[in-house]
């Protein structure tokens, strides 16, 4: 019988799944245990077993294609299967079913129930693991030797002492490792942990989500040159029509937020400054077309805990009432359901605002490929000077964190304005 | 220490010790299969009826269950028998007292009966004396708990730790090999004991260790040499004993080197080797390069054949491929 793999559903909020590789291909060998793909999910990259013995009879997704959980993607012809009958006629390619040829899931009694890749019960396996000895994992440690930078030379590619000589003897610096090893990050940092561990301490295992969080802002605070430029914003105004809007809007289930007047600013703000709606890519920045603004949604603990950056495609063409719908919706979605990979993916700016919790200021991390990130703080009833006098206002500090190879600080400055502008004469908001 | 050294053979060693002993102590007997008129069948009595004549030195028939049954007796009523079988092979035909009775008596008496016997005789392929007769019989028994196993490689050790093994009071299982009886080497004259569970460093390296005991420690020694040649530099300990066991110095030793490689003649499955691999897999696991390799017979009866028995045993060129395979350099 020819079994039917389909995108497994490695963690709890998947929706759909990338395959990021294929690691074999048609008329390949397999036997269970065998890694065929390696997986994008929402949270992390994953390596995706089989669990039969049998040949690849067909690829269905090629490398780099995103479809839902449960969607075939392969088919392996065990003992005694024509793979390619199999493929042509029981079990059709994704898109491809026709009233001849049912798809399997229109049919699930005329063949073998297709059966998950992945086991509910097994835990996923970690993304891309390095297969390392313990002495040459001890040595690494001891030499500040990154074993990403390591090739293995021993079975299976696996990391052994010669190889950590190797590399120990052309490392420049001791110090310094060789190359940015955004995965020993997690595995040093429990280490340290593990050797304070006192009376009442425990240790948390790390959820592949933190360990997302962990490797991507490892990646930007790394390689990214950032530094700040904050400014303080008059909020008066804006809460003033706030109020209002909301009072009338009530009725139609609308309540705006602070911080949908500050993705409207921001998105509005690209159009004179293309620069902060960008990426950099090595030789060249991409300057991007639409703004998608990246919001930093934080999560209960009962869902884990942590941090999802949501997007909100096409920023620059919603109005405000649009705005705020979809970012609520998409934070509920993101603290209930979860976020899928569309949900999150694209994001040219990201605003990240722990105003509600009465922070005054902070700064943030650029969610990469952005060149900017802007952190705001709560519009504080406070002491301020206006037209010479001292008075009671509302005052907000925004900060933004920002990627020097991208953005000088005159530009961002520029940008600050822009936006100060946009949230201090709010009517430029609505029409 | 300034003992006299001669250079005299592995037998002369062991006839040394018992001979030694059963001048100081007029407990101390030896009883087999022609160790009286006959010197021995392979002249490791030589001369001991005519000191210390048939009342302490006692011919026996071809009757394994029967004599061993019997020193087992006399031990737990006060003499120290030793026990020459005439090869390990033929013990299997006295396994219930050897195995049943002196290793347990102690525990199973209470405490009101110790066994204070050695069992002593030929262990391991003699060369061409076919499956039945070729047994290494350490995996078997090294399983009793009860027992003491002492696997001597050497003539100064062998009479070290035979002294050691007839002043002992527990059962002693003293493996020799007929292929070292020959073997000559520097033995101190006069009171010489080697204390049970330590092992000797037969050679001093810091790349890989080698594990091993009786006969198959040459193998590993021979293999050192020529590794290094290719810049492998291997310690090699000769355990001695394997119960009881230098961990410590097995744990020590790997702690250092980093690679393990364990040379045992007996079977791989459930031996001295297997239990080595579990030690230093639990106490040396962060210092590990590699997983611990194993040289065993091979897991068949031994072949009759000259050529096939020699690949079936631990031989160099096996100990230097497990080297290198356990260095990443195969």
């Amino acid at each position: 019988m020819p079994v039917q793999i389909t995108m497994p559903r490695l963690s709890d909020t998947m929706q759909s799944g990338t395959i990021v590789r294929w690691n074999v291909k048609e008329g390949d060998s397999v036997s269970s245990g065998t890694v065929v793909a390696d997986v994008e999910t929402d949270k992390a990259t994953m390596e995706m077993p089989v669990y039969d013995d049998g040949v690849i009879s067909k690829i269905m997704v090629a490398a780099g294609q995103q479809v839902p959980v449960g969607t075939p993607i392969a088919i392996i012809a065990v003992d005694g299967d024509d793979g390619s009958s199999t493929a042509s006629n029981a079990v059709p390619a994704q898109g491809n079913a026709s009233p001849a040829a049912p798809a399997a899931s229109a049919s699930p009694a005329a063949q073998q129930p297709p059966r998950p890749a992945v086991a509910p019960s097994t835990p996923a396996a970690p993304a891309e693991r390095v297969r390392v000895s313990p002495l040459a994992r001890r040595m690494a440690e001891e030499l500040g030797v990154s074993l990403d930078a390591v090739r293995g030379t021993g079975p299976s590619g696996r990391i052994v002492k010669q190889d950590i000589l190797a590399a120990a003897h052309q490392q420049p610096a001791p110090p310094a490792p060789a190359v940015l090893d955004t995965r020993a990050q997690p595995a040093q940092t429990a280490l340290a942990i593990g050797t304070a561990l006192g009376a009442g301490s425990s240790e948390v295992v790390v959820s592949g989500m933190r360990q997302a969080i962990a490797r991507r802002l490892v990646e930007s605070k790394s390689t990214i040159p950032h530094y700040q430029v904050s400014m303080r914003v008059n909020m008066d105004p804006l809460l003033e029509l706030r109020t209002m809007l909301n009072a009338q809007l009530e009725p139609q289930g609308v309540k705006l937020s602070v911080n949908d007047f500050i993705v409207r600013a921001c998105a509005l703000a690209m159009a004179a400054h293309p620069f902060f709606n960008a990426s950099w890519a090595g030789d060249r920045i991409i300057l991007h077309g639409d703004v998608n603004v990246g919001v930093a949604v934080s999560l209960p603990a009962e869902r884990g805990g942590g941090l999802v950056v949501a997007v909100l495609p096409h920023a620059n063409r919603k109005g405000l009432r649009d705005i705020s719908t979809e970012t609520r919706a998409l934070a509920e979605k993101a603290r209930t359901r979860g976020l899928g990979p569309e949900d999150m993916a694209g994001a040219t700016f990201t605003i990240s605002n722990l105003g509600m919790f009465g922070v005054d200021n902070f700064t943030a991390i650029i969610n990469p490929p952005n060149s900017a990130i802007l952190a705001c703080g709560a519009a504080v009833e406070q002491p301020v000077v206006r037209n010479h006098q001292l008075v009671v206002g509302h005052e907000m500090q925004a900060t933004l964190s920002l990627d020097h190879r991208v953005i000088d600080g005159a530009m961002a400055a520029e940008f600050l304005q822009t936006v100060k502008h946009n949230l201090e004469n709010p009517a430029t908001l609505l029409v | 220490m300034t003992a006299t050294m001669r250079e005299i053979e592995f037998r002369d060693a062991v006839r040394e010790a018992m001979s030694e002993e059963m001048r100081r102590d007029m407990r101390v007997m030896l009883i087999g299969e022609e160790v009286a008129q006959y010197n021995g069948a392979y002249k490791v009595s030589r001369g001991m009826l005519d000191e210390f004549g048939p009342r302490r030195v006692i011919d026996t028939p071809i009757s394994e269950s029967g004599f061993a049954g019997m020193a087992i007796g006399a031990a737990m009523l006060g003499l120290r028998p030793i026990v020459e079988f005439m090869s390990w092979s033929f013990s299997l035909v006295a396994a219930d007292p050897i195995l049943n009775n002196a290793p347990k008596m102690l525990y199973m008496s209470g405490g009101q009966y110790g066994c204070p016997v050695v069992f002593r005789g030929n262990d391991g392929a003699g060369g061409q004396l076919g499956s039945t007769h070729s047994w290494a019989v350490e995996g078997l028994f090294s399983n009793v708990p009860g027992l003491k196993m002492a696997i001597p490689s050497n003539p100064a050790d062998a009479k070290g730790l035979m002294k050691t093994a007839i002043r002992d009071d527990d059962p002693v299982f003293f493996l020799e090999s007929e292929r070292l009886l020959s073997l000559k080497g520097d033995v101190p004259e006069g009171e010489h004991l080697i204390p049970f569970g330590q092992a000797r460093v037969a050679r001093v390296g810091r790349d890989c260790t080698l594990v091993s005991f009786g006969r198959p420690v040459h193998f590993c020694l021979e293999a050192a040499d020529a590794l290094a040649r290719e810049g492998i530099d291997c310690e090699v300990l000769d355990m001695r004993t394997i119960r009881p066991l230098d961990a410590g110095a097995i744990v020590r030793s790997v702690r250092r080197t980093g690679a393990c490689v364990v040379v045992d003649q007996s079977w791989s499955f459930g031996s001295p080797g297997s239990e080595v691999a579990a030690l230093v897999h639990r106490e040396c696991f962060d210092d590990l390069d590699n997983h611990v390799h194993r040289v065993h017979s091979a897991d068949v009866p031994a072949p009759y054949s000259y050529d096939l028995e020699q690949e079936y045993l631990p031989n160099t060129r096996r100990v230097c491929e497990a080297v290198r395979a356990c260095l990443y350099r195969a």
